[in-house]
């Protein structure tokens, strides 16, 4: 069979970015395709440089709008005026949920996906996360060690541009790093008085994919400070596909994109059990389109990718694309998160900071490593946060009217700390991705989600309000609220599994090389190939993984396998 | 009730205001205000008057000054600090077509009733009087009220208005789009004026 490409990369984001790169960088003529509108990386970050004065809502966005068109995005705490454009129209891409599920679902159609308004938090798994399946019994064992993805790691990272400290850490492997982002006074106070009675808890600066020192030959500039980036950044200063696989991929000349595409199916020849290509549906025209390709690379983001491996169910495989497992959209995470604590810090009233650093702190897992020390949970979490002063917007608590109330908002306000938990999400049967009745407006069958949080990640979040509120009494602040329980599922934007990596095909979707167990020229390198959580931020891990597959993919090419 | 304004003298005030104080039309884009949601003329009167004394003129302009008045009318009408949610419970207070509280509304009849019938056309000191009462009931002191008072999400647009205005961002605090560079530990001085391009602290309160 002749075909078109050598491969098909279906999504644009954080890991299609990846695997159009290294596909492209082989020496692969691979088609990109992209449900979302094209953005130009400079040229089209609308708002970037607009003040609050320069924009309807000054910056709020008009809330009339949002309640219509995007119900669900709206509660996302970077979803504002300046950055509508990078998230999804709900209304236009509904999905469904389970009647006793709440899940706010946060997505990014567009080229670059959610590459533009991610978090940016780069942290390396270790094996207590890959052994942790095996160690408890939840969920299956991960084929694969950190020994296996380490050097995978070192590229990414060194392509990215992660800023971090090394701290020498089993649960928190260092990496290759530029200079770490400074700990502000508060920050650093906490860090010392932390590790001075619980030597095995370690306050850290944010690993984060913000550069502190430019790369020149690849057009990227050092982070400005100015904390901006889900407006997109012409500096180039954060790792998106816009700023930086899209680039090296269109180089090579190789690279074919195409946008405003919702792929539907991936094609299946029984025959000689490979994947053809894929068909989609212009979202502009209506019109269906189709291309075919040697190697099909599923990279639509976790739930996305599962959906269309669902919708893509023929004759010879009636329970969906890869299924023969049946697991296919089963054992769905997403990081149980909440604010555990806030405490004020009053004796550093004379200290402040100057710029706006895009990343905050974090304290590394301490549970459940050499024993299993967490009462009612066996996996782990760590903290995210930072200290930070109140601004002007602190006066809408406050009483006060007239010219004393406006001086005082004129200072800078007090100095306080929060800690928000990322608990680790158990992998379960239960919580599961199917097809649902209701199509969407191009009539393609919605996703439906049926998800909870269970009793570990309950009990984990427990632990972990009363932890802070220890270790910032312990460093001399005054705790002023904390909360235990789990925001709505997704609201980690960790969204992961339904295509399980595993050793055995009866019971996993993917092999350790990220492909399906059943079709040789199908890999799934996104979200869902996760079998568990852990408790880091995951797209470090899904673009390591995603360089690795690509590699495997390429050997089998050259083989002669696909 | 006084009658709605007409629509065109009001779109048109608000585009004389726009060009007496200098601000750009997009801080006074009142055309996207359905008629159901314009206000009668003497509620745009007090919508200005209240917001300028909670932040009178000092060194820089008051709120009322820069057009905080008109950046209410549209954030009531678009509903933004989720005020146009329909109200729970049963009331006797001016409610919208869609069940949600009429605040400009809701704010004239308070102050006027507290002040005696005309709070516009009592003296200035009686208006902050009256004014700093309604405000020191909405914000007592200890955990924020469990229902708390319209007046809240009245203030918090007022500062909203003002401090993502021009003037208040750039001319009461500071406001540098490029910071550049991150100074992690500098001395706070009582002559350091706060920045109002410190997003995450704006976030946070």
């Amino acid at each position: 069979m002749q075909h078109q490409f050598d491969a098909i990369v279906v999504g644009s984001g954080i890991t299609g970015g990846w695997a159009a790169k290294e596909l492209t960088e082989a020496g692969l003529k691979v088609l990109m395709i992209e449900r979302g509108r094209k953005i130009e990386h400079q040229v089209d970050y609308d708002t970037e440089t607009k003040a609050p004065w320069e924009l309807p809502f000054r910056g709020l966005g008009d809330a009339a709008l949002y309640a219509r068109e995007y119900a669900v995005q709206r509660k996302n705490r970077h979803f504002n005026e300046f950055t509508e454009g990078h998230f999804v129209n709900d209304h236009d891409n509904p999905y469904a949920k389970d009647a006793d599920t709440d899940f706010t679902w946060f997505r990014s159609y567009q080229l670059g996906g959610r590459s533009l308004t991610w978090g940016r938090q780069c942290y390396r798994w270790s094996d207590y996360d890959f052994g942790a399946n095996k160690r408890d019994g939840h969920g299956t064992d991960w084929p694969i060690r950190y020994a296996d993805l380490a050097p995978w790691y070192d590229k990414v990272e060194d392509f990215v541009g992660v800023s971090g400290a090394k701290e020498g850490l089993a649960q928190l492997p260092d990496g290759h790093f530029q200079p770490p982002m400074a700990l502000n006074a508060v920050e650093q106070a906490v860090r010392e008085k932390i590790a001075a009675q619980w030597p095995e808890r370690c306050l850290t600066v944010g690993r984060t994919a913000n550069l502190t020192e430019a790369k020149e030959a690849e057009g990227r500039s050092h982070c400005q400070y100015r904390s901006i980036c889900a407006r997109g950044c012409s500096y180039g200063a954060y790792f998106s596909t816009q700023s930086s696989t899209l680039p090296a991929a269109t180089k090579t000349g190789l690279l074919t994109v195409v946008t405003d595409a919702q792929v539907e199916k991936v094609d299946y020849d029984p025959q000689t059990r490979r994947v053809t290509g894929v068909r989609w549906i212009e979202t502009k025209t209506g019109a269906r389109k189709a291309a075919t390709a040697r190697l099909v690379f599923l990279n639509a983001g976790a739930f996305n990718s599962v959906h269309l491996l669902l919708n893509s169910a023929s004759e010879a495989m009636p329970n969906g694309l890869a299924n023969g497992s049946g697991v296919l959209g089963t054992h769905i995470m997403d990081h149980a998160n909440t604010l555990s604590v806030i405490a004020e810090f009053p004796e550093f009233a004379g200290h402040t900071s100057f710029g706006n650093r895009p990343t905050g702190i974090v304290i590394p897992r301490f549970r459940n490593l050499e024993t299993l020390d967490g009462n009612g949970f066996t996996r782990g979490y760590s903290y995210q946060g930072g200290a930070l002063q109140s601004g002007w917007s602190r006066g809408k608590r406050m009483a006060g009217t007239g010219t004393a109330f406006k001086e005082g908002l004129q200072q800078v306000g007090p100095w306080r700390m929060v800690l928000v938990t990322f608990a680790e999400s158990l992998p379960r049967a239960s919580n599961r991705l199917t097809l649902g009745k209701a199509t969407d407006p191009r009539g393609v069958p919605q996703l439906e989600i049926q998800f909870a949080h269970g009793a570990e990640e309950h009990a984990a979040l427990a632990d972990a309000k009363a932890q802070a509120a220890e270790m910032m009494s312990a460093a001399g602040g005054k705790v002023l609220m904390g909360m235990d329980r789990p925001g709505p599922g997704g609201s980690a934007i960790h969204e992961m599994g339904g295509a399980r990596m595993g050793w055995d095909p009866a019971t996993s979707v993917l092999d350790r090389n990220s492909r399906a167990h059943q079709i040789a020229n199908l890999y799934v390198t996104d979200g869902a190939q996760m079998s568990s959580s852990a408790c880091q931020n995951p797209s470090l891990t899904y673009m390591a993984l995603t360089a690795r597959a690509c590699a495997h993919a390429v050997e089998q090419i050259k083989a002669g396998v696909i | 009730m006084t009658g709605h304004i007409d629509r065109r003298e009001f779109l048109s005030g608000a585009a004389l205001l726009a060009l007496a104080l200098g601000v750009p039309a997009a801080a006074v884009r009142l055309s996207q205000i359905a008629d159901d949601d314009l206000p009668s003329p003497r509620q745009r009167l007090l919508a200005r008057e209240v917001s300028q004394i909670v932040l009178p003129r000092t060194g820089t302009p008051g709120a009322g000054e820069v057009g905080v008045g008109d950046f209410l009318i549209l954030a009531f009408a678009h509903g933004l600090e989720d005020s146009r949610a329909p109200l729970a419970h049963s009331t006797d207070e001016p409610l919208r077509a869609d069940g949600s509280l009429d605040h400009l509304a809701w704010l004239e009849r308070t102050l006027d009733r507290a002040s005696g019938g005309d709070f516009l056309g009592a003296a200035p000191h009686k208006r902050a009087q009256v004014l700093a009462a309604l405000d020191a009931a909405a914000f007592p002191p200890g955990p924020p009220p469990a229902d708390p008072s319209p007046w809240a999400k009245v203030k918090g647009l007022i500062l909203t208005g003002y401090y993502t205005s021009q003037t208040g961002a750039s001319q009461e605090l500071r406001y540098e789009l490029v910071p550049g560079r991150f100074d992690n530990d500098i001395p706070l001085t009582p002559e350091y004026r706060a920045w109002s391009s410190d997003w995450t602290a704006v976030e946070f309160g």
